[in-house]
């Protein structure tokens, strides 16, 4: 009995996020992959792996998501540091000022919050809490805060549903 | 964004709102003292010939009357409308709007607009007297009614703004010519000041500093009295009160540095530059904290933000301590194959239908081509199933999960990973 599955299936929109972060996820595990010996077996190794791919997870992810959201920018603004922290040493200019400018954002934001008042929201530094869980949430103010949450809390859920698949099919052979 | 334009939009619909504000003013009569007393006023100030008749008829006389009572303010203001009808009812178009209405309902029995109202009729203070002059009245607190009735006929354009300020009509009346040449920034609307320029805005703002400070100190300690309201009309009676003009431009001064987002101030709050910022602030962050309530699972009936932020901190945890396992267990998991994308997506969506007739499908069609590992049936999943036994027929009794798996594992198995692609390819009539 021959049955059109692909009939019963539906093919997965292209252009969702899961889409394009599987597709992302995907090709960069494979590169880990290659990368490395097969049958990593040491520790260290396999920690190594880890961090890798939990790194692939977040800029696939922060990839996807594109310069749209406050958080993807700075997650993909933090990867690419971590990567050229060998130049940056060198080219100081472009690093270092940048860091100096998000820092005096930082603190005039921080300073303007003190300043209003900010009583209503975190009575007992929960909004601290999360703008450190948050990435790229120091500089923001509590409103866009919150409006940053809710679509990194989306997208997590997405990068947990796919991984968890991902681990599924690994496992299942 | 978005939200100023739905701001924007919301008042607009509380302006065109106002013309029904008089009528369902008018029947919220016997509503508490207060709200009664908002009520007449307001309505009076919409559409005078809707007054009740009660009100109106009483002509001043209530007015002694009703300061002993609290009905004082409605009745006077609702005569006064009388006298002001042939001026207002361009104005009752616009500045209540719904506000009227709305917070006609919702005004608790608050003595401090009790107090409000009767100071309508009370021009005899000197400072309201001056205020009246260039503005409609900020709401006089305690000033003794009996006295006022003396003055009111002289100070009928007086307390006429008095009452325009609970239907923010008076200082429409008065500032009508200015308005009018700004557009008539309709009720309140800063919308058509917002873009007039900031310097117009501050020398105004300037200009009504003194007469906006003592408004504002009166409204400040209406405010201390009272209890936040959301009403609206109370707020635009207080902006309108302290002159148009002045509050407008400090309301849209603020709202200038929203870029352009319309704040009214609501009845009942202070009209302080700060505090309308802060109001907006905090509507945005509440509004947004509904958002968050939504997504994050089992949060449906946590009132409160320092809880519901505490949830959404686990939550937010919880996720990224999940993918952190995830990714270890990636780490430790070798990797075989080529993972065909469509495979991780369509797994989803074949977890969520009962797909059990596809599954069947393609397991027999694999089953030939394909040898599975016996340990499928028993859900375990050891190594590559390169082993030579084969299955003849699948048990119908297995469960969704291990189809899947053995789905999957034909996939795995083909040593033709293209063919992985073409999932219905597997459906081949071999059987």
């Amino acid at each position: 009995m021959s049955m059109n599955s692909r009939s019963l299936l539906l093919s997965p929109n292209p252009n969702s996020l899961k889409y394009r972060f599987t597709n992302g996820l995907l090709s960069a595990l494979s590169r880990i992959n290659r990368k490395q010996s097969q049958q990593p077996r040491s520790a260290r190794e396999i920690r190594k792996r880890h961090r890798l791919i939990k790194a692939a997870a977040y800029g696939s992810m922060a990839s996807s998501v594109g310069n749209r959201r406050a958080w993807s920018r700075a997650l993909l603004w933090k990867i690419r540091n971590q990567t050229r922290r060998g130049y940056a040493a060198r080219r100081n200019i472009t690093s270092s000022s940048r860091q100096l400018s998000m820092k005096k954002r930082i603190c005039d934001l921080q300073k303007g919050d003190q300043s209003k008042n900010r009583v209503e929201v975190g009575g007992m530094g929960q909004v601290d809490k999360l703008r450190r869980l948050v990435p790229g949430g120091q500089i923001m103010d509590t409103c866009s805060l919150l409006e940053e949450t809710a679509h990194y809390m989306k997208c997590l859920v997405t990068q947990v549903k796919v991984m968890t698949s991902i681990v599924e099919i690994y496992s299942l052979p | 964004m978005g939200s100023n334009e739905n701001e924007d939009m919301e008042f607009q619909h509380r302006n065109e709102g106002s013309l029904n504000c008089p009528s369902s003013g008018m029947s919220t009569n016997p509503l508490p003292d207060k709200v009664s007393r908002m009520t007449m006023s307001s309505g009076s100030m919409f559409k005078p010939s809707n007054a009740p008749d009660h009100f109106f008829g009483s002509g001043w006389d209530p007015l002694v009357s009703l300061s002993q009572s609290d009905n004082f303010g409605g009745s006077s203001v609702a005569s006064q409308s009388d006298f002001t009808n042939p001026r207002y009812p361009p104005i009752a178009m616009e500045t209540q709007g719904m506000s009227s209405t709305s917070h006609l309902v919702q005004y608790p029995s608050d003595s401090s607009y009790v107090e409000m109202v009767p100071k309508l009729p009370c021009f005899g203070s000197g400072s309201f007297s001056e205020m009246v002059g260039s503005f409609g009245l900020p709401e006089c607190a305690g000033i003794s009614n009996p006295g006022c009735v003396a003055n009111y006929n002289p100070n009928r354009d007086g307390g006429i703004d008095r009452t325009s300020t609970m239907g923010a009509q008076s200082n429409d009346d008065r500032q009508i010519s200015e308005e009018g040449v700004l557009g008539s920034s309709p009720n309140g609307k800063r919308r058509k000041r917002v873009p007039e320029s900031s310097p117009i805005k501050n020398a105004e703002g300037e200009s009504n500093k003194d007469m906006s400070g003592e408004s504002s100190d009166y409204l400040k300690e209406q405010d201390e009295k009272k209890t936040k309201l959301e009403e609206n009309t109370a707020a635009n009676l207080r902006g309108k009160q302290a002159g148009k003009q002045t509050k407008d431009t400090s309301q849209s001064g603020d709202a200038g540095k929203d870029s352009y987002i319309h704040v009214r101030a609501r009845r009942g709050q202070a009209t302080n530059s700060h505090s309308l910022a802060e109001r907006v602030r905090r509507e945005k962050i509440s509004e947004r904290m509904r958002l968050l309530q939504e997504l994050v699972p089992g949060c449906n009936k946590i009132t409160g933000k320092a809880v519901m932020l505490d949830e959404i901190i686990n939550y937010v945890q919880s996720l990224q301590q999940q993918v952190e396992f995830l990714s270890m267990k990636l780490a430790t998991v070798n990797p075989e194959v080529n993972i065909d994308i469509e495979r991780i997506l369509s797994k989803d969506i074949m977890n969520s239908r009962n797909g059990g007739g596809a599954i069947f499908g393609f397991s027999a069609g694999m089953n030939s081509p394909h040898p599975y590992p016996h340990g499928i049936f028993q859900g375990t999943l050891p190594t590559m199933p390169n082993t030579a036994q084969q299955f003849p027929s699948l048990p119908q009794t297995v469960m969704d999960n291990e189809l899947q798996g053995l789905f999957h594992m034909g996939f795995d198995s083909s040593s033709n990973i293209d063919s992985l692609g073409q999932t219905t390819s597997l459906l081949k009539p071999a059987l």
